[in-house]
C-alpha cells in the first residue's frame, strides 16, 4: 500500500506515550506506515520509563482507525490525536 | 534455575504439555534443559515452518496455547510464515527463539538475524530479552497476552547467554486479563426487534472467544437466519435449519442473497474481510449493523457500524439469548424467504451416479462428510479443495475445521493436522490437501511416521495449481501461466517411502471404499484422489467485484459430460 499523496492528504498531530522497550519506536512506525500514514515530523522524549512521542502524520484514511490500532499495542499507554485547524477547514469545505 | 529451566518452569505452570520445535546452535541450552524434563513433550518437526503451523493447528483444535521453538537466524526466519498465519487468524501462540549471545548482537554473527525487527508486523507483541532476571516476568506476561482479548502470537527472542544465566528472580503469580464487562444492549435490542429482515453474520471470533455454546444458544433462541465466514463455519452446528452457509467470494448464492436483502446485520466476531464482503460498497447495501467484537480496532474499521458492542462475546451473547427467550423475534416471513433461498441457492453438487465417471471435488467432499464421524477434524490446505471443503463438508463445530483463512498459507494443512492430532489423540484427524499444497510441507510425512500418528491424508490431485488456473481461465482470458504440475511425483510411492500405506482412486465408484479404507486403517494412511484438471469452484465472485455479481457454473451439455467421462 502506498502512503497517501502528501499534497492532498490531511495532516494530524498525534501524541503517544509508550513504554521504553526494544524496538518501541520501530513498532509504532510500522503500524503508522502499514495503516496508510506518512510521518512528516517526529519528536521523541524520554520521560521516566516511557517515551513521549509527538508525530505529525499525513494520510487520507480515517485517523481514528490508526488510533485504535496504536492503542492495541501492548506497550502503548495513551494515544491522543489532534487534527490541525487547516485540515479541519479543508475537510469541511 | 537458569533461563532455559525457567522457560520450562513456565510451561509447567501453564499446563503446556506439548511443544513443537527444531533445535540449533543458539537455542541449545533450552534443548539441554529438555533432556531432564519429562513433563513437556517436544515434537520434532522437519522444518521450522511446520513447527509454527503445527502449533497453530494444536491451538485451533484445542483452544489452548500453541508453542513453537527454533534457533536463531534461519530457524527464526523459517518460523515467520507460520507465525504470520497465526497472526492473521488470531491464534494464541508462544514463539521462542534463541538469539546470538547478547554481546554478539549487531556484529553480523553466525546465524544472527534481527528477529525482533523483522517480525514486528506479524506478532501481537514481541520481546528481546536483555536481562535474565526479567525472563520469568516476560514468560508470564507473554503467555497471558497471547491468550487474552483478541489472541495472537507473542514472540520471545532470547540470547544464548540469557538462557544459560542463573536467574534469582522467582516466577510471578499468574496474571489475569482485564475484564471489559458487558456493554449496554438496549439500543441493539431495539434495533434487532425493529428489523424486518435481520441476519446473523458470524466469524472466527466466536471460537476464539470460546463462545461456541453461547453462540449456538443465541442462534437457536433467536432463530435468526445466519451466514458464516470461512473461519466461522461450524458456529451454528450442522443441523441448524437457519444456517445459509458461507458468504463471499465462494459463498452460497443463498448466503450472498440474504446479505444483499437484509435490513440488519448482526455481526459476531467477524472483521468484514474482503473475501467475505466483496466490493465493500455493494455489501449489505440496505442494512444497518450491530457489531459485536472483543477488538475495538475491528469496529468501524471498514464500515461504520450503527451499534458497537465491545466486550466478552460469551457474556454478550448470553445476555441476548435471555432477551430472545423472553420475547422471540417476529420474523417468520423473512425466515421463510431465507429457507426458500437455502433450498434453491444453497451449496449443491449432485452426486455423480455414473460409477465409472471421474471424481469431482464437490462429490468427493460430500461423501467424505457423510462417512466421517461428527467429531472428525479436517485440516485443509489452500486452494480449490479448501473451498470445496468449506462449501460441501458439514461441520458441527468450528474447531473441527482448520483452515488458513487470513493468510491463505499453502502447506498449512499437513503440519496443522499433526498439531491437531497431538491435541486430540483419539479423534479422527484428516488433512485434505491439493497436490500443490501438499508438496510445500511434504517433509512432515516423516513426523507422522516418527510419532506413528493415525492421521489420514487425502490429496486431491488435479496436477495443477487449480485455483490459479481457474482464475486465469475466468479472468485472464484463459492464459495459463506456471500452473502445470503434471510432473508431480508418484504420491503413492512417496508415502510408501515414509512407510505410510496409501491408496489411489480415480472413479466415482471408488470414493466410498477409498474413504472407508483409510478411516478403518489403524495408523496413518494416504488416499490419492485423481480429479479433473478442468474442475472449477462455483460459484465465484471476481476479486474486487460485488457479491451480487457472483458467477454460477455454466450449464454443461450432456455431450460435454460424456466427454469428461471419456
Amino acid at each position: 500500500m502506498n502512503p497517501t499523496n502528501e499534497n492532498t492528504a490531511p495532516s494530524y498531530t498525534l501524541n503517544c506515550r509508550m513504554a521504553q522497550e526494544a524496538a518501541a519506536i520501530e513498532r509504532l512506525c510500522q503500524v503508522v506506515r502499514i495503516r496508510g500514514f506518512r510521518v512528516a515530523r517526529m519528536a521523541v522524549e524520554t520521560v521516566g520509563d516511557s517515551f513521549d512521542i509527538n508525530l505529525t502524520l499525513e494520510g487520507s484514511r480515517p485517523v481514528a482507525m490508526l488510533q485504535s490500532q496504536l492503542e492495541k499495542l501492548h506497550t502503548v499507554a495513551e494515544v491522543a490525536v489532534k487534527q490541525p485547524a487547516e485540515a479541519l477547514a479543508r475537510h469541511s469545505a | 534455575m537458569n533461563g532455559a529451566q525457567h522457560i520450562l518452569d513456565a510451561f509447567h505452570r501453564h499446563n503446556i504439555g506439548t511443544v513443537f520445535g527444531y533445535p540449533g546452535g543458539c537455542i541449545m541450552p533450552l534443548y539441554d534443559a529438555l533432556v531432564d524434563d519429562v513433563g513437556v513433550e517436544h515434537v520434532l518437526c522437519r522444518h521450522e515452518q511446520a513447527c509454527a503451523l503445527a502449533a497453530d493447528g494444536y491451538a485451533r483444535a484445542s483452544g489452548k496455547l500453541g508453542v513453537c521453538i527454533a534457533t536463531s537466524g534461519p530457524g527464526a526466519t523459517n518460523l515467520i510464515t507460520g507465525v504470520a498465519n497465526a497472526h492473521r487468524d488470531s491464534i494464541p501462540m508462544l514463539v521462542i527463539t534463541g538469539q546470538v549471545a547478547s554481546g554478539m548482537i549487531g556484529t553480523d554473527a553466525f546465524q544472527e538475524t534481527d528477529v525482533l525487527g523483522m517480525t514486528l508486523g506479524i506478532v501481537k507483541h514481541s520481546y528481546l530479552v536483555d536481562d535474565a532476571e526479567e525472563l520469568p516476568a516476560i514468560m508470564e506476561e507473554a503467555m497471558t497476552l497471547a491468550q487474552s482479548g483478541r489472541p495472537g502470537p507473542v514472540w520471545i527472542d532470547i540470547p544464548k547467554d540469557i538462557l544459560l544465566t542463573e536467574v534469582a528472580t522467582p516466577a510471578p503469580g499468574p496474571s489475569r486479563a482485564e475484564s471489559t464487562g458487558t456493554p449496554d444492549l438496549s439500543e441493539a435490542l431495539a434495533m434487532l426487534r425493529e428489523a424486518k429482515r435481520p441476519l446473523l453474520y458470524s466469524g472466527g471470533g466466536v471460537s476464539l472467544a470460546n463462545a461456541e455454546d453461547s453462540f449456538r444458544a443465541f442462534a437457536n433462541a433467536s432463530a435468526l437466519p445466519g451466514v458464516v465466514t470461512l473461519k466461522g463455519i461450524g458456529n451454528a452446528g450442522k443441523h441448524n435449519p437457519n444456517d445459509l452457509g458461507m458468504l463471499g467470494m465462494h459463498g452460497s448464492r443463498a448466503a450472498n442473497r440474504a446479505v444483499e436483502e437484509c435490513d440488519l446485520l448482526f455481526i459476531v466476531g467477524a472483521r468484514l474481510d474482503d473475501r467475505a464482503t466483496g466490493k465493500l460498497d455493494g455489501f449489505a447495501p440496505n442494512a444497518r449493523t450491530i457489531h459485536i467484537d472483543t477488538d475495538a480496532a475491528e469496529i468501524n474499521k471498514l464500515r461504520a457500524t450503527n451499534v458497537a458492542l465491545r466486550g466478552d462475546l460469551d457474556d454478550i451473547l448470553a445476555a441476548f439469548t435471555r432477551e430472545m427467550e423472553a420475547q422471540p423475534l417476529a420474523i417468520d416471513e423473512w425466515r421463510a424467504q431465507c429457507q426458500t433461498w437455502r433450498t434453491t441457492g444453497g451449496f449443491q453438487a449432485a452426486d455423480n451416479e455414473e460409477p465409472l465417471a471421474p471424481i469431482t471435488g464437490p462429490a468427493f467432499i460430500r461423501q467424505l462428510s457423510r462417512i466421517t464421524p461428527d467429531n472428525a477434524i479436517i485440516a485443509c490446505d489452500v486452494g480449490q479443495h479448501q473451498m470445496w471443503v468449506a462449501q460441501h463438508y458439514h461441520f458441527d463445530h468450528p474447531r473441527h475445521h482448520l483452515t488458513s483463512g487470513g493468510l491463505g498459507t499453502m502447506g498449512y494443512g499437513l503440519p496443522a493436522a499433526i498439531g491437531a492430532q497431538f491435541a486430540n489423540r483419539e479423534s479422527t484427524v484428516i488433512n485434505v490437501t491439493g497436490d500443490g499444497s501438499f508438496m510445500m510441507n511434504a517433509q512432515e510425512l516423516a513426523t507422522i511416521r516418527r510419532y506413528n500418528l493415525p492421521l489420514k491424508l487425502i490429496i486431491m490431485d488435479n496436477q495443477c495449481l487449480g485455483m490459479v488456473r481457474q482464475q486465469q481461465e475466468l479472468f485472464y482470458n484463459n492464459r495459463e501461466s506456471q500452473i502445470d504440475l503434471d510432473d508431480n511425483p508418484d504420491f503413492v510411492a512417496m508415502a510408501r517411502a515414509f512407510d505410510i500405506p496409501s491408496l489411489h482412486i480415480e472413479r466415482t465408484d471408488q470414493i466410498r471404499r477409498g474413504i472407508e479404507t483409510i478411516l478403518a486403517y489403524d495408523g496413518p494412511m494416504l488416499l490419492h484422489v485423481a480429479i479433473s484438471r478442468e474442475e472449477n469452484v462455483w460459484p465465484i465472485v471476481k476479486p474486487g467485484a460485488s457479491n451480487k455479481e457472483m458467477i454460477d457454473e455454466p450449464k454443461r451439455t450432456t455431450t460435454a459430460k460424456k466427454e469428461q467421462v471419456a
